[in-house]
């Protein structure tokens, strides 16, 4: 049996095949910086990579294998067509420098994009450029910065986050030389108005927030918010990771934020790929346009002697932000194949995509009521149940439960749960975040699952909090490796297979 | 019609169980002053055949690559992906699978970026690599600050850092902006006139946090004089050097001329160009630096049996946990095409890096040798080693030469005016291991007939 990839080492020059070089009068390479050694890289065939890729992606799960109720990242189907999209040469053929004329079909779609998510949002300008969330994040708070210093206001050099927040905000902020002052949650889970105000001053450059909360409520007082930080002087930015929440039904404008990243990756379905690639476009209002990075899709009506590339009577061209243009986040026009897949969903949904909304906080009320709701005869085989993350009537399209009622009578920890529902068939929800939730479960099942799925999800939790809390704190048991030792990797940081060499 | 939603049209039933009636019941906790009461001013949604046909008709107005003879580089690398790839890469465990946060339902992802570490371990000779980065650029100025928090306590310029002015612009400005807010000095190393960098120049860089130069440069020259380069600086100013990957299967890794960190684009392994992206950055360096690095990494482990098994690890560094402190707050990578690039590498074998680097590298001469023969072209560094990439002076304007060629259906290259204005008059022509003879030779006919109109 194969245990790495490295194992595989058949005779040099037996795998898969290349033309042979053309022919050229040789330039050679000088001898001090000619390579000795080549890399130590397996020698396998297609046949033996093939299976080895597929083994592995066996021992993988995706949405496509089950559940995926990870909280905060929108785990949610990713249609096909768009993965066959991607591979069209028109796409994965082209070059970032190629000009205008010869990619203006690429450009109507970063238009359109661009266009779209700015009527979603309630902004007035958006670049496509940041390749994630938390690059967006950096990208708009570098914005607002230099936004703060166009205007000679350069004493602002504090970042207020709520203690919700996602980790990305304050570290983005601290790329960005931001000092991060963090106030707490009101007791309701919600942001604390009285520890805003006390918090806001001369020298607050943003503040950076989620709506609705890590916690799955939407913060009722946000206009407050914004207004409260914009007497100060200060920027309000929204962190789009729960977009998914509210399309349609509200927008970041009209709650007054300045600034916004968008996640294609979550919201509008650019798969995950086992950590990325993501896609993090921002926008802005007006006053902070001339600082997005540059450039940006635009278009003009045709002239005589325009070509009309793509027949809807425009000519599409990148445009340069001007001076006082931060400059670049990554050295093209950022990840393209992720806007096109994005774009490719959105035209699935079109005018109607506050359904999406709609169904995935109809599908996180559900289950949460589901599962905080069993029936008597359930209930009274549950050893215990865990409470709410947060008390509310509603919550949007995520919710936190606490485990810390079942740690405390059975010693079960979120942590145990999590590893059991693997047994189970399902990805385990969001851990241990927002920290504020002691033994935080963070559940988010989307719009693209079933009333069924929902069902089962819940008897299945039902099922593990009334289980023989030994069999869940040694889970997970069915699964391709038994709980990892993840305190042994920190320690012994074997961090590269050894190598053949170093065997000899 | 909406097609993606199982429950659409069974929302009165679940609502009922909620005690809700309409589907504005479940958002009643947004403010009457913030609610949006008209829909989105957008299209119809559209079925997937609609799209597909959109896709094919907008996509299908490009002008891809293969299309033609094509001489842009400038970073990226008209590649030649094994079909292998992208079918097995996109497997639908692998391409919908999140971060893997959970150990034992990941062990294939894990197991593959265990192995992409060791290969991009191996391929530019330092003992550490993470799973990516966004691109070349991010990688580049993330090893700048990574090298100035690690650095900055001893170094006697405590936030200066070298970069060499052969740096492409575009990538230059990544870093300026991860830079800027920190309070990192950027300050630039010159060249001689042959385009090598003036290594006795370089010494002013001696304890400073860091240097970053690129084998090749941003004029494809490979500089041999950048071995000197570590005596130069010093033994505590961090040397980071950003590399053609495929170059390495000919030019001796930095790692054994003294490199701490090594970044690169990892394109040309495992994804066509991608109009610029996803691709992925390379990032590797000493032990030195682990701890403070950017990025997700992955340790080998055991399980509570004690069979081998792969997890993320050192996340004590990362956004999640550490917040405002992390080394970084890169969160998504690029792993899925990083996994690519794994795939690339391992059909690839050692002998077959060797040989793509000899495809590229004889593709560039042959390419030097056709066009620097045309009357009224020049060589801008006749003396220098190229691997991928060279800048010829032409006879006008480069955006002239560029539109002419392009209307003989070449893309000739990059204007390097665009860059620097002071080359306007040059182009950058780059190869790749699929340029041909005849693709040269339409190169050079087409530069030829330019030039016989313009003179």
């Amino acid at each position: 049996m194969m245990d790495t990839i490295f194992d595989f080492n058949g005779a040099p020059n037996s795998g898969w095949s290349q033309p042979t070089a053309i022919k050229s009068k040789p330039r050679p390479i000088p001898e001090s910086i000619r390579r000795k050694n080549l890399p130590d890289w397996p020698r396998a065939s297609e046949p033996e990579l093939v299976r080895h890729y597929t083994k592995l992606s066996q021992k993988t799960f995706g949405i496509d294998t089950g559940f995926y109720p990870l909280g905060s990242c929108t785990m949610k189907h990713n249609p096909r067509v768009n993965e066959r999209i991607v591979q069209m040469p028109g796409i994965d053929r082209i070059h970032p420098l190629q000009k205008d004329s010869q990619v203006q079909g690429l450009l109507s779609i970063y238009y359109e994009m661009q266009e779209m998510l700015a009527i979603c949002s309630g902004m007035d300008a958006v670049t496509l450029q940041p390749v994630a969330g938390a690059q967006g994040e950096f990208t708009a708070i570098r914005c607002i910065q230099e936004y703060h210093r166009s205007r000679g206001d350069v004493k602002r050099d504090k970042v207020i986050v709520p203690d919700s927040a996602h980790g990305t905000n304050p570290a983005s902020a601290s790329m960005c030389g931001y000092q991060i002052i963090e106030i707490p949650s009101a007791e309701d889970g919600r942001l604390d108005i009285e520890a805003l105000k006390a918090a806001v001053g001369p020298d607050t450059a943003a503040m950076m927030i989620t709506n609705p909360s890590t916690l799955g409520l939407f913060e009722t007082n946000i206009a407050e918010a914004s207004r409260i930080v914009h007497e100060s002087g200060g920027q309000m930015y929204y962190d789009g990771a729960n977009f998914n929440a509210i399309i349609g039904k509200t927008d970041p404008g009209r709650m007054g934020f300045d600034a916004v990243h968008y996640n294609l990756h979550k919201t509008f379905s650019q798969p995950h790929g086992g950590g990325g690639p993501g896609s993090g476009p921002i926008g802005v209002k007006d006053h902070l346009s001339e600082f997005l990075p540059t450039p940006v899709a635009s278009r003009r009506e045709l002239q005589e002697k325009d070509p009309d590339g793509v027949g809807d009577g425009f000519w599409y061209y990148w445009q340069e932000v001007g001076e006082n243009s931060i400059g670049k986040v990554q050295q093209w026009n950022g990840n393209a194949g992720a806007v096109v897949r994005a774009w490719a969903f959105y035209r699935r949904y079109g005018r109607e995509l506050e359904r999406m909304s709609e169904f995935a906080v109809l599908n996180s009320n559900y289950l949460r009521n589901r599962i905080m709701n069993p029936d008597p005869e359930t209930s009274s085989n549950i050893n215990c149940m865990p409470s709410e993350g947060a008390e509310a009537d509603l919550v949007m399209h995520e919710f936190t439960l606490s485990m810390s009622p079942v740690k405390d009578l059975n010693g079960v920890t979120g942590k145990d749960l999590a590893k059991r529902l693997l047994d189970y068939g399902y990805m385990s929800p969001t851990l241990y975040f927002p920290q504020i939730v002691p033994e935080c479960l963070m559940i988010e099942p989307t719009e693209t699952e079933s009333k069924e799925v929902l069902d089962r999800f819940a008897s299945d939790f039902h099922s593990v909090l009334s289980e023989d809390p030994e069999i869940v704190t040694s889970a997970p048991h069915t699964t391709p490796v038994k709980r990892v030792d993840e305190v042994w990797a920190a320690r012994k940081l074997i961090l590269r297979h050894p190598g053949k060499k170093s065997e000899d | 019609m909406v097609d993606q939603i199982p429950n659409l049209g069974r929302e009165i039933e679940m609502l009922s169980e909620l005690g809700l009636s309409s589907m504005d019941d479940l958002f009643r906790n947004i403010p009457v002053e913030v609610r949006r009461d008209t829909p989105l001013p957008l299209p119809p949604p559209q079925s997937e055949e609609q799209i597909l046909e959109d896709a094919k008709r907008l996509l299908g107005t490009n002008v891809d690559l293969d299309s033609r003879p094509s001489f842009i580089s400038a970073g990226l690398a008209r590649n030649f992906v094994p079909t292998m790839v992208p079918m097995l890469a996109t497997r639908g465990e692998f391409l919908t699978s999140y971060t893997p946060y959970q150990p034992e339902v990941s062990q294939g992802m894990l197991q593959a970026m265990w192995e992409f570490q060791t290969m991009v371990s191996e391929l530019v000779g330092l003992p550490i690599s993470n799973v990516s980065m966004y691109d070349a650029s991010t990688s580049a100025a993330e090893a700048i600050t990574c090298a100035v928090r690690v650095k900055s306590k001893k170094a006697s310029q405590p936030n200066s850092v070298y970069v060499s002015e052969l740096v492409p612009p575009h990538r230059f400005s990544v870093i300026h902006n991860y830079t800027q807010g920190v309070g990192i000095d950027l300050h630039t190393l010159p060249h001689n006139d042959d385009g090598t960098l003036d290594i006795t120049a370089a010494s002013i860089a001696d304890g400073s946090c860091a240097v970053y130069v690129e084998q090749p440069n941003a004029l494809g020259i490979l500089d041999d004089g950048l071995i000197s380069l570590r005596e130069a600086i010093g033994d505590s100013t961090a040397l980071i050097v950003g590399v053609d990957a495929v170059s390495l299967g000919m030019v001796e890794p930095p790692g054994s001329w003294g490199a701490d960190i090594v970044v690169g684009e990892g394109q040309p392994f495992g994804i066509g160009p991608t109009a610029g992206g996803p691709i992925y950055g390379l990032f590797a360096c000493t032990k030195e630096f682990l701890r403070l690095m950017p990025g997700r990494i992955v340790g080998q482990s055991v399980d509570s049996e004690g069979q081998t098994a792969y997890t993320l690890t050192l996340s004590t560094r990362e956004q999640h946990i550490r917040r405002h402190r992390a080394t970084s707050n890169i969160c998504s990578n690029e792993t899925l095409i990083a996994l690519m690039g794994a795939m690339h590498m391992a059909l690839l074998g050692p002998e077959g890096l060797e040989k793509m680097a000899h495809r590229v590298h004889s593709a560039t001469c042959a390419t030097i040798d056709s066009v620097s023969s045309i009357p009224g072209v020049e060589m801008v560094n006749p003396n220098a080693h190229f691997f991928r990439e060279f800048a010829v002076r032409v006879p006008g304007p480069a955006y002239e030469a560029l539109e002419s060629m392009d209307s003989q259906g070449v893309l000739g290259g990059l204007d390097l005016g665009i860059w620097w204005e002071d080359m306007s008059d040059c182009l950058l022509i780059g190869c790749d291991e699929r340029t041909s003879e005849s693709d040269i030779l339409a190169l050079r006919n087409a530069l030829q007939l330019w030039i016989k109109e313009v003179t």
